[in-house]
């Protein structure tokens, strides 16, 4: 008999590499990552912070864009550059010590300025799923976010400045199919089963069945039985229980049904302690949320092209599907909750609902397959696969459409309602991110930081305060900024600190992560964290 | 470093950082990261400890090490890797257990901070006692998944790691292992103890002693010598394990009376079945049955000639160890179809076996990058600002993603190891408790002592000293002295932790029911009797709540604190009485089954388990996530349950094909 071998050698190391992480995005995520190639710009404490996080669990490759040397500063703040390299690229050095963590990750250097890059070589940019950037100037983010909005690459301009640090995501349109919800109903359709399922529900009697037979009822038989009959006792075919009596009649008729011994005490029967405990949700009227009608509507649908993303042609023919053979409702997700029930009864069960889960999605990949030959597209542009796993999750689609970044930064007059509001909030941490602006523009009129020449600190203090004042009144905002919060910040001098880098990189690699794997929503759209007070708040910019 | 950098740090914060020595026990995901953020910072005078070895499974996140490295201890590949960067520190690594009693109070006082980046109960609970007795400020963190926290802890000052009782891990009772299992883990636990009993150092039998023939008779050979007799033949232990077994087990009538569960024989043509090819099918898809007994004998098979390989008697299970873990999900599978219960996929057996729980690089690095920020405020003393803070997995409504504690908490006034040199009540039968199990059971494992010591009137009962010679292990409680109603002192030496016990005698009927239960006092004993008396009265409203906090029936006992019995009582009257919205509702039926399904380790098992659990608590109410079985990790899991159902049919199909 062989030895067994039950996978490659290469395929088993990786799966016992990223066993930790697989747990929680799954191989598809775990593609994506592989397959992504995120592009930092400057190679900051915080830049490498992030990349660190990226490379350890496995993304494709990374580029970094930094056209400055090492200084001692850089060697105080930075886990990835030496001290015996001080002088040398920056880029060059980070990527080097960065590619050492994990083999399967390539790393890229480019040696020049952003704005250069941006002017000669600007589908550079279309070759990177990501672009990251740290300490830019008001000009290069201004650029960088008008090219990336156009080329619906996503963005995330991230500070680290003396305790306080900040993140900015820019995302055109983001799609998601899978979004783990944390809390969400099994797609059970009691409420109108489909015919092979009420075929099913009606071959039992519950009566009827012996003692052995009756403890090994799935409960959704014992949910759909009392469920008819509370609507034959109510005289209404197509009630379902909303209120708390209602539901509570129906536990009660539950427990009423659980058999006897001869002394008269219950027999144990979890399947009907399941039901009964399950009634609170498993009524649910089968519908579409807001959010999907919403997407079901959208005005990317109207018009599909050749250059329509895979995911809305999805969208059009589950749209399509709703409205035709769906009867309104969307596909059915196919996946049971487990329950206490004999194997037979419950695979027989698990067996209707998978079957008609894939005849569901069958008709969607049908209409998929047409629709593809309408736009003149090759018909594997979308597989079986997909649509399966895209209906699956049909419940949870979600369609980001963000900010441009740019547009914060050459808004004139009334100052966003977010800003506004949250100044009314004495703890918010708007204050920060509006300090965080200010400093950005004394840079650009100062060609330094506040504080950054030690000499410089007192004079520094009455110019930022004037930088501040002046965005604040470009946005229509009435407000003053704490005296000593502009103090600290100058007494920073632009200096970066190790360990709130580290944190602020954790959070931006987490973003980064959601938005390569399309799971999880990402933070919309900003974050301010605060490491003197251990706080951190986002807010839609 | 940062610490020369002008203007961040005042003067006096810059020589707290120079000057300051600070231990740092663990060197995993977290620990790596502080070292880092340690060393960045300015700090020159570190100590780290860790008693593992790198896995290829830590390199996802622990970004010192690499693949080189895998196989060495943690602790020196941590410092040597650090020095490469900064050459000019000062790291002593030691590989090493923490409650090693060489690292007592001597040790403990060289520091002026302690950090735990630990990921066992054990140990926590150890270092907190040492930090508790030199009076040293303590960071405690975890993480788990997306989510994290990061606790500060000091004498007096604020509450210690075990000023409220953590959930316990589920640990389930013998009998159901052995002979009424109910849900997979039943099955994969107890493939667990088979793996033990036939290639390890087991003291659970799960499988039964076998009649052989010898010269002039018959003799009854233990389930291991029998295996060794037979060479590990895969089709005689298959034959032995899932049938003679189980025909034995029918035999004792009395075990499935009135039963709902009673196992089925599987098809004899199954002992002659032709080899089933399973290579193909993906970890994270359901085997057949058929495909489950050749994955069988092949990984007896293989195990049998690592067994051959190594010069050790006994082989220690290992979840990372391919062909054990093919062991484990093969026979727990096949154990699974005689007992009608569904089967598990590689992937999720791992889970569940090995008490995995996810880990990434990015929610190390928040937390560590946390850790140090409240390093820097412990070391200037100023502790009212080091509240306990969380990491969530999602932001909260005000968009946070960390969430502090309002103020640091105080001690907890009845706690027994900061504050009170309380006595707890310890019910039991004193019949049939002896004194190992005290020792090993309550002593060390629930009260997580390492070198306790009793005396009663001048007799020693049990010693920490190795040269004492103590004969009293065999006897029950009573026989040692130790009737209902008498108190005894426990005092561990090293961790300078002493605790009054006092003995109340409870018979014990059924096999399961537990073997002792821990009480804060009387009262909570009474307490929670009430509580069994009120879930009889009502026996079918909602139990699940109580059932999960203190009807645990393990075989190692349950803690119970008196805010968790009324709170229990609490909300399963609100349920009666009170509509539950419907996301509740399915959030708590979702966590139950979460919780039912992974823990499993620490009660019911002396496997050990390196990983361990990256244990972590959040003290937003419901979702008590102390053993690390989080809401990511129940989302995880119920996803997987999800995907399941499509595997079916994929396997289903392929056969059809
Ligand atoms: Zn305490």
């Amino acid at each position: 008999m062989a030895v067994p071998s039950p996978k490659s050698p290469e395929q088993s190391e990786r799966s016992r590499k990223y066993d930790r992480q697989l747990r929680l995005w799954g191989d598809q995520g775990q593609q994506d990552l592989e397959t992504a190639h995120v592009c930092l710009i400057n190679a900051t404490a915080l830049g490498t912070e992030i990349l660190k996080s990226l490379v350890l669990p496995g993304i494709g490759a990374f580029t970094i864009i930094d056209n400055e040397v090492i200084t001692e500063e850089d060697v105080g703040s930075n886990f990835f550059v030496t001290a015996d390299k001080i002088g040398e690229k920056r880029g060059s050095i980070a990527s080097q010590l960065l590619c050492e963590l994990n083999s399967d990750t390539r790393g890229h250097f480019i040696d020049e300025c952003l704005l250069k890059l941006l002017d000669l070589n600007p589908g550079l940019f279309k070759t990177f799923t990501v672009v990251v950037t740290t300490s830019l100037h008001e000009k290069e983010i201004i650029d960088l976010s008008h090219k990336l909005w156009t080329y619906n690459i996503p963005l995330l301009v991230c500070q680290s400045y003396g305790f306080f640090g900040s993140m900015r995501l820019q995302l055109a349109e983001h799609t998601m199919i899978k979004t783990h919800p944390d809390n969400q109903n099994p797609d059970l359709r009691l409420d109108c089963p489909f015919q092979k399922l009420k075929a099913h529900f009606d071959t039992y009697n519950l009566e009827a069945l012996d003692l052995t037979n009756h403890l090994h009822v799935p409960y959704l038989v014992i949910l759909y039985k009392h469920l008819e009959k509370w609507r034959n006792d109510i005289g209404n075919v197509n009630a379902l229980p909303e209120t708390y009596k209602q539901k509570q009649v129906i536990r009660d008729n539950i427990k009423n049904s659980i058999r006897k011994h001869e002394n008269g005490t219950l027999y144990h029967e979890e399947n009907f302690e399941e039901a009964i405990r399950s009634v609170n949700f498993a009524y649910n009227r089968t519908s579409l949320s807001e959010n999907i009608q919403l997407i079901l509507k959208d005005e990317k649908l109207m018009n599909l092209t050749l250059n329509s993303q895979p995911f809305w042609i999805m969208v059009k023919a589950l749209k399509d599907f709703v409205d035709n053979e769906g009867c309104g409702k969307l596909p059915v997700r196919g996946t049971l909750p487990d329950m206490t029930a004999d194997t037979f009864k419950y695979i027989s069960l698990q067996q209707l609902y998978h079957e008609q889960a894939a005849k569901d999605a069958e008709a969607v990949y049908n209409r998929v397959q047409q629709l593809l030959q309408h736009v003149n597209l090759p018909d594997d542009t979308i597989t079986e696969q997909d649509i399966k796993i895209f209906c699956k999750h049909a419940s949870e689609l979600c369609v980001i459409r963000g900010t441009r970044i740019a547009d914060e930064y050459e808004r004139k007059g009334n100052a966003d309602n977010e800003i506004s509001q949250s100044l009314e909030d004495p703890d918010s941490l708007i204050e920060h991110y509006i300090i965080l602006r200010g400093i950005e523009r004394f840079y650009s009129e100062y060609y330094t930081y506040p504080g950054e020449i030690d000499e410089q600190v007192e004079p520094d203090i009455p110019k930022l305060k004037l930088c501040i004042s002046n965005l604040l009144s470009e946005w229509g905002c009435m407000y003053s900024t704490k005296e000593d919060y502009i103090h600290e910040y100058c007494r920073y001098g632009k200096s970066e600190l190790h360990s709130v880098s580290s944190f602020i990189g954790g959070c931006v690699s987490h973003e980064i992560i959601k938005i390569i794997t399309r799971q999880y929503k990402p933070v919309n759209n900003s974050f301010v964290f605060n490491a003197i007070n251990c706080s951190t708040e986002s807010f839609t910019l | 470093m940062a610490a020369t950098i002008a203007g961040v740090f005042k003067p006096e914060v810059q020589n707290l950082i120079i000057n300051s020595k600070i231990l740092l026990v663990g060197s995993g995901g977290i620990g790596c990261e502080v070292l880092k953020n340690l060393v960045m910072l300015g700090f020159c005078n570190i100590e780290v400890i860790d008693l593992d070895t790198i896995e290829v499974s830590n390199l996802n996140r622990q970004f010192l090490f690499n693949k080189e490295s895998v196989g060495k201890p943690k602790s020196h590949v941590a410092k040597t890797s650090v020095l490469k960067f900064n050459p000019n520190v000062n790291i002593t690594s030691h590989f090493g257990d923490i409650t090693d009693n060489k690292y007592g109070v001597a040790f403990f006082n060289k520091f002026k901070l302690v950090i735990n980046a630990l990921d066992n109960k054990k140990a926590r609970s150890h270092v907190n006692r040492m930090c508790l007795s030199c009076e040293i400020p303590l960071i405690e963190s975890g993480t788990m998944g997306y989510q994290g926290q990061v606790e500060f802890i000091l004498k007096g000052v604020s509450m210690c790691f075990e000023c409220n009782a953590r959930s316990e891990p589920k640990s389930y009772p013998m009998c159901t292992i052995r002979n009424t299992p109910r849900e997979p883990i039943h099955c994969i636990i107890w493939a667990k103890y088979l793996f033990s009993q036939l290639f390890g150092n087991s003291d659970e039998d799960v499988s039964m002693e076998q009649k052989e023939e010898v010269e002039g008779g018959y003799e009854k050979l233990s389930a291991r010598n029998w295996a060794i007799k037979n060479e590990y033949n895969p089709k005689k232990l298959f034959k032995k394990i899932f049938f003679d077994d189980i025909i034995y087990l029918l035999g004792m009538s009395h075990l499935y009376e009135g039963r709902i569960i009673k196992p089925v024989l599987l098809d004899e043509s199954l002992l002659e079945q032709e080899y089933c090819e399973y290579n193909h099918v993906p970890d994270n898809k359901i085997l057949t049955l058929e495909q489950s007994i050749s994955m069988f004998s092949d990984s007896v098979t293989a195990i049998k000639e690592k067994l051959g390989e190594s010069n050790a008697e006994c082989l220690t299970w290992d979840k990372d160890d391919d062909n054990f873990m093919s062991f484990v999900v093969s026979c727990s599978n096949i154990r699974s179809a005689i007992f009608n219960i569904p089967f598990k996929s590689y992937f999720d057996i791992k889970s569940m076996a090995g008490n995995i729980i996810p880990a990434i690089a990015t929610a190390n690095a928040m937390v560590a990058g946390q850790i140090v920020i409240h390093a820097l405020r412990i070391l200037q003393k100023k502790y009212d600002r080091c509240q306990n803070v969380f990491l969530r997995s999602m932001p909260n409504h005000k968009g946070g993603l960390l969430v502090k504690d309002k103020d640091v908490l105080k001690p907890n006034p009845k706690c027994n190891v900061c504050i009170s040199d309380g006595e707890i009540l310890l019910v039991t039968d004193t019949h049939k408790f002896t004194i190992r199990q005290l020792e090993e059971l309550v002593l060390k494992k629930k009260l997580n002592m390492v070198a306790p010591d009793v005396q009663i009137d001048d007799r020693v009962i049990i010693s920490s000293d190795a040269d004492d010679e103590v004969n009293m292990y065999d006897l029950t409680l009573l026989e040692a002295g130790l009737k209902d109603r008498s108190t005894f002192e426990v005092d561990d030496g090293l961790q300078s932790f002493i605790i009054k016990i006092k003995v109340h005698h409870q018979e014990k009927y059924e096999e399961e029911e537990p073997d002792f239960e821990i009480f804060n006092n009387m009262n909570e004993f009474n307490a929670a009797n009430e509580i069994n008396k009120y879930m009889e009265l009502n026996e079918n409203d909602d139990d699940c709540v109580i059932e999960e906090k203190t009807v645990d029936s393990s075989g190692s006992g349950v803690c119970v604190n008196n805010e968790d019995i009324k709170e229990a009582v609490m909300v399963s009257k609100k349920e009666v009485t009170e509509e539950i919205s419907n996301e509740e509702g399915t959030e708590e039926i979702s966590n139950k089954e979460g919780t039912e399904e992974i823990s499993n380790e620490e009660g019911t098992e002396e496997i050990s388990n390196k990983e361990g659990i990256e244990e972590i608590s959040n003290k937003e109410g419901a979702k008590d996530i102390t053993n690390g079985e989080g809401a990511e990790e129940i989302l995880a899991i119920k996803r997987k349950a999800a995907e399941e159902i499509e595997d079916i049919n994929d396997v289903k199909k392929s056969r059809v094909d």
